[in-house]
This record gives C-alpha cells, structure tokens and sequence, in this order.
C-alpha cells in the first residue's frame, strides 16, 4: 500500500476491546492525517460538551503520509483530543520514534476512548492491539517505564505521575523527554488509566512514484544544507540559539512578561549551554537538521533544555542558574509535564506573590524553591496542586486574572508581541491558544525568512500570517517538522505528497487542505462556545508598553489586525466563517450533520 | 505599502526588467487589491498610480487599473498569493521563445530556486481571460511561469519575493543566452580552424601565474 496505510486502530479501554477499521482514502485525501485527520476525529466523535477527562474522549494518534518516511525531518506524528487545559479541540505534535513505529506496524491512526478500571499499558504490533496490567509500573517516572518496557525495535510513549494525576498540562512522552507536550494529554491518558503504549513496526510505508520521490527527497536535501537556519544555526546550537537574539530584539520574555528581554541572557544562552553542558548532538529520526541537545548537569544527562523552556523555567521567573534550569527540564520530562506550561504558571504565582495576593515563599528569583515546587505540582502537593490547574484557573482563584499570561487557557511560548505585531495576532487566533507552532512569525519578523518584514507593522500581517497558519497545518498533517520549512515549502510538500501517495497535490491544494482544517478546528471551538472575545490577548500586551530592550515603547495592535483577519479569512465580521467559505472548504455538508446531531 | 511597490517598480525597472511603461504590480489585502495604474510607468510611482478595486467586485477605479486586473484577480482568487508582479524580462522572454514548453535554468542559483519555469502560450496575451484562467492554473503549482513571447507571471506572500522571482529568472536566462552563445562561438571558431584568437603571446603561460 503506497502512502497512507489506510488503517486505524482502535481501543475501547472501558470495554477492553480493541479492533481494526479502514479509513475512507476521501478523508486522507481532504485532511492529510496527522492532525488534519486528528481534527476530523475529534470534530466528529467528540462533542464539545464532553468532559475532557472522561471515558468519552479520545486520544488520537495520527501519522501523516511522510511519518516513517525517509525524507528530511519525516518523523514527526500528532496527538488530538479536547484539551482539559484548554476546552478547545487540541493536537499535539511530537518527534518521538513511536509515531514512526506505529506507522510501520501498519496504522495511520490509533484511536483510544473509554477509561480501563484499573492501570493499563497497550501493546501495538501490525496485528492489532493488546491491553496489558499496569499495576506494577503506576507512579513510576516516564524513563523507568519506557526502559521496563524495552525491547528490540519498540518505541514506547508514556506518562509521569503529572499525567497520573490529572495535572492540566501533563504531557506524553518517550525516554529522551520528545513529548506531545502541550494541552495536558498526558492527563486525558491517565484519567483513562493508561500509563504507556510500546508500538513494534518494521514495515516501511511504500512509494507510489519511486524516481520522482528520489529526485525531490535529493533536492530536499540540497536545501537543508543550503540554508544557514537548518545546516549552521540549529544544528550548531539547538533552539536555544535564539535566547541571545531575542534577548537583543527585545522579545525574551522575563519576570512573566513584565520584561521584553532579560539582565542575565548570556548566563542562559544557547552560546552557554554549548560551552559548558553539551555533550553531543541528537536528532529525531531522518532528520539531518539535528537540532536537539544532550546535556549534563551533575550526575545526570538529558535532552535539552529547548529555547522555550529556557525562558519558561528561567527568564520568566527570574532564574539564570542555568544548572537548576536544565534540572528542572530534565525532571519535567522524567515526571511528563509541558515545561512551557509549568514555568508559565509558576511565574504567574511568581506575581501574585509580588502583588500580594498569595502568601509564599515563592517569588521571582528564588531557584532553590524551583526543582520542589515542579515536584509539588507533579505529586499535587501544597501550592503545587493549585498550580497544576494552570495558569487561568491560578490566576482566577486568586482574582487577578491578569497576570495570568495565556490565551484560550494554553500559556504564552517564548516571544513577547509587543515586539512582533504578527505574532501577536498570530497568538489571538491560534485555534488551541497561545502558540507559536500554529503560524510561527518569527521568520518573517525577526529571522527575515523568507523575506524580512516590519515586525512593528500591523497593517498587512494578517494575510501573511493565515498562509503561514496553513502551511504549519500542512506540516503537522503530513508528518514533517516546522524547522524544515525554513529550508523547503508548500511546493516542495506537494511534489513529496504526489510521489508517496499517487494523489496528485498541487501546491494550493495543500493551501486549501491547510485552510480546511483550520477552519474545522474553529468550528468545533466555536460549538464549544469560545467566540471572538476569545481571539485576545492578556491586557499587558494591549495597554502596557515594554520600558526597557530592543521593543520598548510597543504595545500589540490586535483590533485593526483582527478585523483584517477575519475578513480575510472570509468570516463575519464575529469571527464565525461564512456559509460561502464552509461551501468553498467542503465542509458546509459536515457541518450541518453536527448541527443536526 | 506605497514605499514598497515605488522600491521595487524603481529596481525593476533600473535592472532592465521591464520598458518604461511596461509591466504591473499588485498586493492582496483581503478582499480588496491595490494594483498599478494603467500607463503608469514603474520607475516613478506616485500615490496616484495605486489603485485600490475590489477582488471580486468592480468599482470605477477599474478605469484606472492595469489592463492585466483581471488576471491578477483570477490569480489572487486561486492560489494563496499576497503579490503578483508581472514584467516583460528581454533576456527571459527571448528565450520562452525558443523552447518548448519550461525554461530549465542551469546555472545554480536559477536551479536551486526554480529547477523549472513553464512557459504556456495563449493567442491573445494582454488583459486576457485565456491567461487569466492559464495563469491561475499554472500558479497553483509554480512561483513564477512565462507568457510565450510577453513576459512573466509571479507571486508571493510579499512583493519582495515576487519580485525576486522576476529578477532572479532574468539572471537566469541571461546566463543561459551568454553560455549558450559562448558555446556556439567556441564550436565555430574550432571548426574554422583558426584557433584561439590570441591577441598577445604567451596564452598558456599565464595558466601558471
């Protein structure tokens, strides 16, 4: 079978059944997989009003058509499900071997709903799927179950005990921390009582058009290494090459956004973590970028920190211990929990402390309170179970919601709008809330790739911004990495998609398959009552200029740019797509069968 | 968003890209588009000579606009472009002239970026519904493609890019027309038997300086 396998699996984990079904090549055609496919999934399985934590939402493991591929960065797989964070339809997307092992034991998709009585652990072969006992690996730490589970050609996913205990960001995670990080699926699984899935696979997906395919994957590659970003920047340094250059454009956020760049970077730096805690470079499978980092601190070696936890678990809470900052990443993988998340919402104790809402001990710059208090939150202890919430509900409870720095309920990534004006629109709109991997600007706003635009420019973002929106949709739906797209685009994706699959894609067809999920994804959130007041921004980016660094004086524009937005979008002036666009996506017919349902 | 079609209307027109008057320029912002005027001559763009009409609709400024509105408008409501600019580019337009149906480039730089440009061809060429269908087609798939013997179609998020396009397909062509001819010279001077044309002594000797 060339391209998509068309399989999927499925588990009923309150049933303890578990079965094979086909999927409608009609469904792989409009929606790609991975998360097109994820999102389809939800849209029509889930209703929003579902609890998010119950036995009737899923967890729906979705490989794109280049997943277990060989072309540059074809490792890559997606998670969705109704987010507990967020209330909004959410995918997760990870680099971990296991989506590639679940491709090569024959699924597109494995789909699990229903909750088991008692621990769990699924085993995938090309034969289906086995619900083994778990009694004996429950409440131990993501790298203990994986290495207990371990065998020969397996790759295996699991959680911490943040995802045991229903921590509203815990993440999924394989032994090195590549995790689907973001959302808190890791508490979907463990309310499901789910500690980890071992998928064994070795049959490689076949090629429709073998030469072609050939030809353009040996192109691909010409363009990784012709790119500084890909062959030079991420591979020397990791991601957190940007900790210094964002420091310098006045976007690293410190002290839970009340700074746009932070005294201490160079002691974070990417230059830092090179110099003194590297010990070699890694890569997800068939990557040739290889962007991640083994490190060491003490006695102990890991994966990362990335940029983004960087900021999350030191700039923004005024940590620069770079060696308590990597421990806490490091302790965050092996207890699974979102690290963007988890710093964020320490942070935002951090102020209410500041202001004097919370008493304790916890304050900004106290990083020997920080490897406890991620154990707290993980084990629900103290002040740790009430940060286990998140940020929103933290915020709310202690009411200041203001300090609370997310959107739609997911904090904010490692960029401060105010120094990007696309990105702060890019942030209000993301279909599972602040983000940067739904349409990330900072290419074309810092990085000038592929051309380099005014960042403080709010007039004309909003197109740029959607065609990015549905190239990374494209991307998360056909198995690929983001970074890749700073070397090939939409029409290096259609040529690959043509040859693996024998479905002829133009480039705007990915475009327009890019636009449909989108669109998809918003009609759900728009059934789960989210409106336009939720395409927002925390009132700090709208009202407070930066003081200090390279973005001082900026505030985010978003009501002009949102306007623009949605009527370039071609949605009502509301935010809601019109029936004219619903008809042009194929999606008006889906849309009525849910209303009607 | 004047500043960016006066930039890029004067160095397309300073890189020979296109005659004075010649070639137009667009940029999408939702449902609206801001295009060159008709006869408005690229090197010396005022604010007047932008014209602002509807995607889909007509209003009277379409008196005003490029004669090729209507095939920026089928592009636009095709593919994902953001910008179109379209030239009459000597060196490319001679060449789309003598091939068949793509201009492969092979210099490296046209290679890494285009690997290949389709040239089509319709009996009427300027402000054409024949092209305008063509074009969106053909743009569906590829950034930049040549109207047999007028001139090419780009796009892009930003005028920028498209303009990159046209220029970098122009050098393009150029080295092509210089390689090629040089090569012919080459065949034609060995099969005369005259040898290399030495104006001075000593050819050879100057391989070891």
């Amino acid at each position: 079978m060339n391209g998509w396998t068309r399989k999927m699996l499925r588990v009923d984990l309150s049933e303890g059944k578990t079965w094979i079904e086909d999927i409608d090549e009609e469904i792989l055609k409009k929606y790609l997989g991975g998360r097109g496919l994820g999102a389809y999934l939800v849209y029509t399985e889930v209703p929003p009003e579902t609890d998010p934590l119950g036995e009737d939402n899923i967890l729906a493991f979705c490989n794109g058509a280049m997943t277990g591929v060989q072309i540059p960065t074809g490792g890559r797989s997606s998670l969705s499900t109704l987010s507990p964070l967020t209330g909004t339809i959410f995918d997760a997307n990870t680099g971990s071997q296991f989506g590639v092992r679940l491709r090569w034991a024959g699924f597109d998709a494995l789909v699990i709903k229903g909750v088991s009585p008692t621990p769990v652990w699924l085993e995938i072969t090309k034969d289906g799927a086995k619900i083994h006992p778990a009694d004996e690996l429950w409440g131990k730490e993501i790298p203990d179950t994986v290495a207990a589970l371990k065998e020969r050609g397996t790759a295996t996913v699991g959680i911490g005990p943040a995802g045991e205990n229903k921590v509203l960001f815990a993440s999924i995670a394989d032994e090195k921390g590549r995790s689907y990080g973001r959302g808190g699926v890791g508490a979907v699984m463990g309310a499901k009582n789910l500690k980890a899935i071992r998928a064994t696979g070795k049959e490689k997906p076949g090629i429709a058009d073998v030469d072609i395919y050939k030809f353009v994957n040996y192109e691909a590659g010409k363009m990784v290494t012709a790119s500084p970003r890909t062959s030079e920047g991420l591979p020397e340094f990791g991601t957190s090459v940007l900790v210094n250059l964002m420091d310098w454009y006045g976007v690293l956020p410190a002290r839970n956004f009340q700074q746009g760049g932070y005294e201490h970077a160079e002691e974070i730096s990417g230059e830092r973590l090179k110099d003194d805690y590297l010990q070699k470079r890694g890569a997800c499978w068939s990557c040739p970028i290889g962007c991640k980092r083994v490190t060491k601190v003490g006695d102990e070696k890991g994966e990362g920190p990335e940029y983004e936890s960087i900021y999350a678990l030191g700039s923004s809470l005024d940590i620069h211990n770079f060696d308590t900052i990597i421990s806490a990443n490091y302790l965050c993988n092996r207890l699974g929990m979102d690290t963007i998340s988890c710093g964020a919402t320490i942070a935002c104790a951090m102020e209410l402390e500041e202001k004097g809402k919370l008493d304790t001990d916890l304050a900004f710059g106290r990083d020997d309170l920080l490897l406890k208090t991620v154990e707290d939150i993980a084990y629900r202890r103290g002040l740790g179970d009430e940060i286990a919430e998140g940020s929103k509900r933290l915020s709310e409870r202690y009411e200041l919601p203001e300090v609370s720095m997310q959107v739609k309920g997911l904090e904010f990534p490692a960029y401060d709008p105010r120094g990007m004006q696309g990105q702060g629109l890019l942030y209000a709109t993301s279909n599972r809330g602040a983000c940067h991997l739904r349409g990330n600007m900072l290419g074309p706003e810092l990085l000038g790739a592929p051309k380099m635009l005014d960042r403080h420019a709010s007039s004309g973002k909003a197109g740029i911004l959607i065609v990015i929106q549905h190239t990374n949709t494209v991307i998360d739906s056909i198995g690929m990495c983001k970074f890749v797209n700073f070397a090939i685009g939409d029409d290096f994706f259609a040529r690959l998609m043509t040859s693996i699959t024998g479905v002829k894609y133009e480039t705007q067809d990915l475009q327009l398959a890019g636009e449909r999920i989108w669109n998809l994804e918003r009609l759900y959130n728009l059934r789960a009552g989210f409106t336009e007041e939720d395409d927002n921004l925390p009132p700090r980016f709208l009202n407070e200029p930066l003081q200090e660094g390279g973005s001082a004086g900026h505030v985010v524009h978003l009501d002009e740019m949102l306007e623009e937005y949605y009527r370039f979008r071609g949605w009502r002036v509301d935010g809601i797509p019109t029936e004219k666009k619903l008809m042009a996506l194929g999606l008006a017919e889906l849309e009525m069968e849910q209303e009607n349902a | 968003m004047l500043k960016q079609f006066q930039r890029f209307g004067h160095d397309l027109f300073f890189r020979g890209l296109t005659s004075t008057h010649g070639g137009n320029m667009s940029v999408r912002m939702g449902d609206r588009i801001f295009i060159t005027r008709t006869g408005s001559m690229l090197a010396h763009l005022e604010k007047n000579d932008i014209i602002e009409t509807g995607l889909e609709e007509d209003n009277s400024n379409i008196m005003l606009t490029s004669s090729e509105l209507v095939v920026h408008r089928e592009i636009y409501q095709n593919t994902s472009a953001l910008a179109i600019v379209h030239l009459h580019p000597p060196y490319a337009v001679a060449l789309s002239m003598t091939v068949e149906d793509a201009i492969i480039p092979i210099d490296s730089e046209g290679s890494y970026l285009f690997r290949k440009v389709p040239v089509v061809q319709t009996e009427t060429t300027v402000g054409s519904k024949d092209v305008a269908k063509l074009a969106a087609e053909t743009l569906r798939e590829y950034k930049i493609f040549m109207l047999r013997g007028h001139g090419c179609f780009s796009i892009g998020p930003v005028l920028e890019e498209a303009a990159q396009w046209c220029s970098s397909l122009e050098e393009s062509c150029k080295m092509y027309h210089y390689t090629k001819t040089l090569q012919a010279a080459e065949a034609t001077i060995a099969k005369s038997g005259l040898g290399d044309l030495e104006y001075r002594k000593h050819t050879e000797d100057y391989n070891i300086w």
